[in-house]
């Protein structure tokens, strides 16, 4: 049940046409990981906060380091050094005291993922690298928890929404594993991305609108063009090609 | 035939900065080895060192994922390619 301060603090979201008091409480109600708190994981948690997501695990095993700092809006000079988690904590709870977040600073591998995401409703890929982005794949396939996928380098980033055994998912999409390098970015290519993310996010949890499933989203900053590129269930998938073959949403 | 083979921008290096390359072919692999003959630098990416296709790039024809078996789908004149390597970074 929403207070009338929730009612007040949300009321420009709850005007949203199928919006409602029904979609905050839905928001209220769900229970979203954010895999990574730094380029991606940051601008999403914020926004998701903001929102009014009941209750947000956020999990990340590293520390603020200087170089964080241009695109992880969520630590700050004074941060070096400390838990990603920590900082992130400190600046999202003064954001809304209606949510609860959750941080775990733990390096997600695959003996603690099952019982990471155990209990959760939705997974937001926040990571920097592709075996982890793997693992989290699998086990929202695993557990049939929807699988919000973002990527970026540089000016270009990537979206897709995973709704496991309906859409085409990550595995479906990538095969290969890339070389773990350092890679260029600028803060505001994961802002955007990270924004699509929790747009996906929030139209999924309160039912609303057209989800970017089996659609790999692209957007090139430098040319200032998103593309979307249509792609398809893989019947063969390492991940998800066990699962009963539905339509492509 | 006319193909447009659409660049990625981490690869226009390879391709004297040009965005988008005219090539020949009936197929995805000929359309590629066009490509590469025009701009051999290009070949790296596409290719590891036994000539197999590499498996993180992916190939789309007028915007549509062209796995499995990428290189003898046809195209026709007028189609488009996507090259598209992995991006991982967040």
């Amino acid at each position: 049940m929403l207070s009338s301060e929730e009612l007040e603090r949300y009321d420009r979201q709850i005007m949203i046409r199928g919006f409602g008091e029904d979609g905050q409480e839905k928001l209220k109600q769900a229970k979203v990981i954010i895999a990574g708190s730094g380029g991606l994981g940051s601008p999403a948690a914020i926004y998701l906060v903001a929102a009014g997501v009941g209750t947000i695990r956020l999990i990340d095993h590293d520390t603020v380091e200087l170089s964080n700092l241009n695109r992880q809006v969520l630590h700050g000079d004074n941060d070096i050094g400390r838990n990603k988690v920590d900082s992130a904590v400190e600046k999202l709870g003064k954001l809304n005291k209606y949510v609860t977040i959750e941080p775990i600073a733990e390096t997600i591998n695959e003996e603690n993922i099952s019982r990471l995401v155990a209990g959760f409703d939705l997974i937001v890929d926040a990571m920097d690298n592709l075996p982890t982005r793997y693992l989290l794949n699998r086990a929202a396939i695993e557990n049939n928890i929807p699988f919000f996928h973002g990527a970026v380098y540089g000016l270009e980033g990537r979206v897709m929404t995973i709704i496991p055994g309906k859409t085409a998912c990550l595995k479906c999409v990538y095969r290969g594993l890339i070389p773990q390098e350092k890679f260029p970015v600028i803060g505001v290519t994961p802002a955007i991305v990270a924004c699509l993310q929790a747009t996906e996010v929030v139209k999924y949890i309160v039912g609303i609108g057209k989800l970017l499933t089996s659609k790999l989203l692209v957007y090139d900053g430098l040319n200032m063009r998103f593309t979307e590129l249509m792609v398809k269930r893989d019947p063969n998938c390492e991940h998800c090609g066990h699962l009963a073959s539905t339509e492509n949403e | 035939m006319s193909i447009r083979v659409n660049i990625h921008p981490y690869l226009y290096h390879l391709t004297n900065n040009q965005e988008v390359v005219e090539v020949d072919g009936i197929t995805v692999g000929e359309c590629l080895k066009d490509l590469i003959k025009q701009f051999p630098d290009i070949k790296q990416v596409l290719f590891d060192q036994n000539g197999k296709f590499i498996n993180y790039v992916n190939i789309y024809i007028n915007m549509e994922d062209a796995f499995p078996n990428e290189l003898a789908k046809s195209v026709k004149d007028g189609d488009e390619l996507h090259i598209l390597p992995i991006i991982m970074g967040g």
